[in-house]
């Protein structure tokens, strides 16, 4: 790190613990196959017919069906936070709303440690609700007539935990986002990002297998927002936590994401490590999409590197290979000359000026296409 | 972006194809058509083409035909009759509405004895130590002066009935409401079965609930609480749905999210979320079972309502006063107290000790005010006579205002001028217009305003009022309301538009109009007959002074809560305050005008029938006659017609969001 950490401009300043490969080889929590929602009459004969390859468009046209999640499958594994990002209308709140059947899916399978959600029984799906998957709203969600410390201990109570029990742990939760003081206040009374710590102090209460975001802070201005989005990094840090945080924010996205699910119009167009996204976008959607991204400071050394030549691999600085080339620039800038990329103690290849301007300048997907 | 422009694309050509086919006429008539207003009116003339020459052929044009009526006063004198015979012996009055009057009867009694056993120190350190803790502590003052008021114009004793009577009426108000309410609130089936019933029972008068219960109970208390009953609870079922129906949609989605059961979600979320509109729902039942309870005198209520209709009808104003004003107190207190109660405060961080001890200390002053004073009505010896030194200043007033005032006249004849020169002519051109016409007119104007459903009710609310052979009076009751209705809605607009235009006369108006809105209709027919004497004229006035409240409000609000964008831009346009109020604030605020109107009529109607007490004909004097001489046929008849009346003037006047797609 180079102490570049506090710049404010800098839309990722990912941590080294907060790596895609820590979560690479982890178990799915939740897995979804072919998940769709259609809203309309005669909804569920649309997946599978030959209606379910038109546009939106066309498809309300003939069916008067609107389509919110068209045949979506990923994983999410454990630990990892999982993001689905989009712009508004792309189905994501849809998505995550089908994860804990707070919207019926139209078809598809949902399952959750290898059991099925949309086979459970109510009694079963208020059991996952309670203990295994808690949610964080966009707009708080938050009961106006209850103090803060009763907001948090609500969860608990509807599960029945007796009175000292419950308002000891929210205490606690209420201690842990930050909000300790204020546990007699009413939502009213809370600004926008301390009325969103108390959400997310109610939904770590029940301590939820999976925490599910939903565009948590785009209420929010910008500046609470970044001390939310660190708060969740911090949270995520210490417990490791498995998260799906939905977003319109691609710098959020890239910001939190271990792995990244881009929607448009009901479906995934990619899925994939920010590296990914930023790197190798799937179609011009998502080109278009992360054009802006300062690629220096998402793509790693990995990308920019070229083998090294007979007499490179034995002097120059190290890197290790998750070294964004921002800061691998800062280090080539300063030595002057190319750096080495080191992996379990082998040179895996160098990176020099030019290797490292190829990559900020775009010049890198052309260069892999050919090779 | 195709399924936006495709049919308006077909509509373009279709329309190109036929437009040099067409004559200069067809074209004409396409212009009126694309106008929906001119649509229904075209639609209507050529049904009236078709129809009215029949009708007028062979039925005639002048009032309602003979061949469409049916004589009810058989069948209902039979029925009443039935009713009378049987009440001892049929198993239905023995084991369901004997019950339910003996319960009513008892709980009046249990209550009354309550409050005498409090004594009047106690009645009026409860009323005080309630309004405290529920609406602070300038409420408790108005509750303790209200209440020592009441003592001190010699009304201890009629006061406790009524609010004995009131109290009663509206515990099952409330029970009764909030269970629909609740059903509605939860089930979009009954939500939607209710609100229709809901709807109307608003528009109707009070005059019309109270023969059917007469009809079934008889005459006294226990048909006087029902009628209050069934008057009272629909606000409270209406607010109960809409507060549960209207909770924050995110609010139940977290709760839900959280695995709350259906239970839990009621309990602990739900009704909580609505608390302000439940709190609303009690505050206006309590101000609409006060104004029934005070009608409800008409049909064996005691207390102060009687007093009042007895004086009235002696034309004792100053009898009427002393009892007209310990109703407007109790108004004022039971308002203010439940509003305190449903509006919001900043913080109510105070310990739960505290809470506890404010209480407990309270209910100690209560119990020490009681056992001091000892279980007594108010002191004889501590009563101010107001009705003889009223009376005087009421002669004295005879004596100068009512005529003889240079320039102006008096009083007496202005009421005598409004009498011949508005209420005559349009009495006799309703009563004279054909009945077919008065039908069409109806037809046109609902569907103007509303939709063919509407219009479809209202007609045949008319229709109905032919048929029970009512013709002639409703139309005089109409006249007295269309009449009315306009001096309301022009006074009504000239304080509206100054209220919505600075806030310095709306900070001053606002304290009158909740003063004035919180009085039940009753009360102001005794300073009319006062200035007035009895007649037409002083019901209309009564009818004025009771809905202007009202449609200043709505109207100001509307106004004034135009899209301050909109009268930006008109004002950086450069636009003159007439031209903003005409074509800018008029415009965006019609619905709520229009609702002023509705108001306006459905308020005025319900002061119009019950002037018939004091002289207003017509209608609500039917009703009275057929209570007082027990013929229930004539007084049932006038009701249904009342309730017909009331239906027809609400649609007629009723602007819904279908009107706007012309459907």
């Amino acid at each position: 790190m180079n102490g570049n950490d506090a710049g404010t401009g800098a839309p990722t300043d990912r941590t080294p613990e907060h790596t895609p490969q820590a979560a690479a080889d982890a178990p799915a929590v939740f897995s979804v196959r072919n998940l769709w929602k259609v809203f309309g009459p005669k909804a569920d004969r649309v997946p599978g017919s030959e209606h379910a390859g038109l546009s939106p468009e066309e498809l309300r046209e003939q069916t008067g069906c609107t389509v919110a999640v068209r045949d979506v499958s990923f994983d999410v594994r454990q630990g990892e936070v999982f993001v689905v990002m989009g712009l508004s209308g792309s189905g994501k709140s849809t998505l995550v709303r089908c994860l804990t059947r707070l919207i019926e899916p139209t078809s598809g399978t949902i399952a959750i440690d290898g059991e099925d959600v949309c086979g459970m029984d109510k009694g079963a799906l208020r059991d996952l609700r309670r203990h295994r998957a808690a949610m964080v709203f966009q707009h708080f969600g938050l009961l106006p007539h209850r103090s803060v410390l009763d907001n948090v201990a609500y969860g608990l109570e509807i599960q029945g935990v007796g009175k000292a029990e419950r308002r000891a742990k929210a205490a606690e939760m209420v201690e842990k986002v930050g909000l300790a003081g204020l546990e007699d206040r009413r939502p009213g009374q809370l600004s926008g990002g301390q009325q969103q710590r108390v959400g997310l102090a109610r939904a770590l209460a029940a301590d939820p297998e999976v925490l599910l975001f939903d565009e948590p802070f785009s209420a929010l201005d910008p500046l609470i927002r970044r001390d939310m989005q660190e708060e969740v990094v911090r949270l995520h840090r210490d417990e490791g936590r498995t998260m799906v945080f939905i977003t319109h924010d691609l710098s959020e996205a890239l910001r939190l994401g271990d792995r990244i699910a881009l929607m448009r119009g009901g479906s995934v167009v990619q899925c994939g490590t920010p590296e990914e996204i930023v790197g190798s976008p799937a179609d011009d959607y998502v080109r278009d999409f992360v054009r802006d991204v300062p690629r220096e400071q998402v793509l790693t050394v990995r990308r920019a590197m070229r083998p090294a030549a007979a007499d490179e691999s034995e002097t120059g600085e190290t890197l290790d290979p998750t070294t964004t080339v921002a800061e691998a620039i800062e280090t080539v800038a300063r030595t002057g000359t190319l750096a080495r990329v080191v992996e379990g103690g082998r040179c895996v290849g160098v990176v020099d000026h030019r290797s490292l301007l190829g990559v900020v300048a775009g010049l890198d997907s052309s260069r892999r296409a050919v090779a | 972006m195709s399924t936006a422009t495709t049919p308006a694309r077909a509509a373009a050509a279709r329309a190109k194809k036929t437009e040099p086919e067409a004559a200069a006429g067809a074209a004409v008539l396409k212009a009126l058509w694309a106008r929906p207003a001119a649509r229904k009116l075209l639609i209507l003339a050529a049904a009236a083409a078709v129809l009215v020459p029949v009708a007028a052929a062979t039925h005639g044009s002048g009032t309602w035909p003979s061949a469409f009526t049916v004589d009810l006063t058989k069948p209902l004198t039979g029925a009443s009759d039935w009713i009378i015979d049987n009440r001892d012996s049929h198993w239905a009055f023995l084991y369901f509405f004997g019950h339910v009057s003996g319960a009513i009867i008892g709980a009046v009694h249990a209550v009354y004895t309550v409050l005498l056993a409090l004594g009047w120190a106690g009645v009026t350190a409860t009323a005080a130590l309630l309004a405290w803790r529920v609406a602070g502590a300038r409420v408790a003052v108005v509750a303790l002066a209200s209440f020592a008021a009441c003592g001190l114009l010699g009304m201890w004793v009629p006061t406790m009935r009524t609010l004995a009577l009131m109290i009663v009426a509206v515990a099952v108000s409330v029970a009764v409401g909030a269970l629909l309410g609740l059903a509605a609130g939860l089930s979009d089936r009954t939500f939607r079965a209710l609100r229709p019933v809901l709807d109307t029972m608003q528009a109707l008068p009070a005059f019309a609930y109270l023969l059917p219960v007469v009809l079934v109970f008889g005459i006294g208390v226990a048909p006087a609480v029902l009628a209050t009953v069934v008057y009272a609870a629909p606000p409270m079922a209406r607010l109960t749905a809409l507060g549960l129906r209207s909770t924050d949609q995110g609010v139940m989605e977290a709760v839900e999210s959280l695995g709350a059961t259906g239970r839990q979600r009621l309990l602990t979320a739900r009704l909580p979320l609505a608390r302000r509109e439940l709190l609303l729902g009690v505050n206006q039942t309590i101000m609409m079972a006060l104004s029934m309870a005070v009608i409800a005198s008409v049909i064996g209520a005691d207390g102060l309502g009687d007093r009042v209709y007895q004086a009235l009808s002696t034309v004792d104003v100053g009898s009427a006063l002393a009892a007209g004003i310990p109703i407007v107190l109790l108004a004022i207190v039971l308002d203010r107290t439940t509003a305190g109660a449903a509006s919001p405060r900043s913080s109510r961080t105070t310990a739960r000790t505290r809470r506890a001890t404010a209480w407990a200390a309270g209910v100690a002053v209560v119990a020490a005010a009681a056992l001091t004073a000892g279980a007594k009505p108010w002191p004889d010896t501590w009563t101010v006579a107001i009705a003889a030194p009223v009376n005087t200043a009421k002669d004295w007033m005879v004596d100068h205002l009512y005529t003889g005032i240079p320039g102006i006249g008096g009083t007496a004849d202005l009421a005598a001028h409004y009498t011949a020169w508005v209420l005559d002519p349009l009495r006799d051109g309703l009563q004279a217009l054909p009945w077919w016409g008065a039908l069409l007119l109806v037809a046109a104007l609902a569907w103007l305003i509303g939709t063919w459903r509407t219009a479809l009710t209202a007609v045949l609310s008319l229709a109905a009022i032919g048929v029970l052979g009512r013709w002639e009076l409703s139309m005089d009751t109409l006249s007295q309301v269309v009449a009315a209705v306009a001096v309301t809605l022009v006074l009504g607009f000239a304080i509206a538009v100054p209220a919505a235009r600075s806030p310095r006369v709306e900070r001053l108006l606002r304290p009158v109009l909740d003063v004035f809105q919180t009085m039940p209709q009753f009360v102001y027919l005794i300073p009319v007959v006062a200035l007035f004497g009895i007649g037409r004229a002083p019901a209309a006035a009564a009818a004025v002074v009771y809905a202007l409240p009202a449609v200043v409000r709505i109207a100001s609000e509307g106004l004034r809560r135009v899209n301050p964008g909109a009268m930006e831009s008109a004002r950086s346009l450069g636009a003159t305050s007439g031209q903003q109020l005409r074509q800018v604030q008029f415009p965006l605020a019609r619905p709520q005008l229009l609702l002023a109107v509705n108001q306006a009529v459905v308020l005025v109607l319900s002061v119009v029938i019950i002037g018939g007490l004091v002289g207003g004909g017509a209608l609500g004097y039917e009703v009275v006659f057929g209570l007082a001489q027990g013929d229930l046929a004539t007084g049932l008849t006038a009701g249904v017609a009342i309730a017909c009346l009331g239906l027809m003037l609400d649609r007629v006047t009723q602007p819904t969001k279908g009107a706007r797609d012309g459907a």
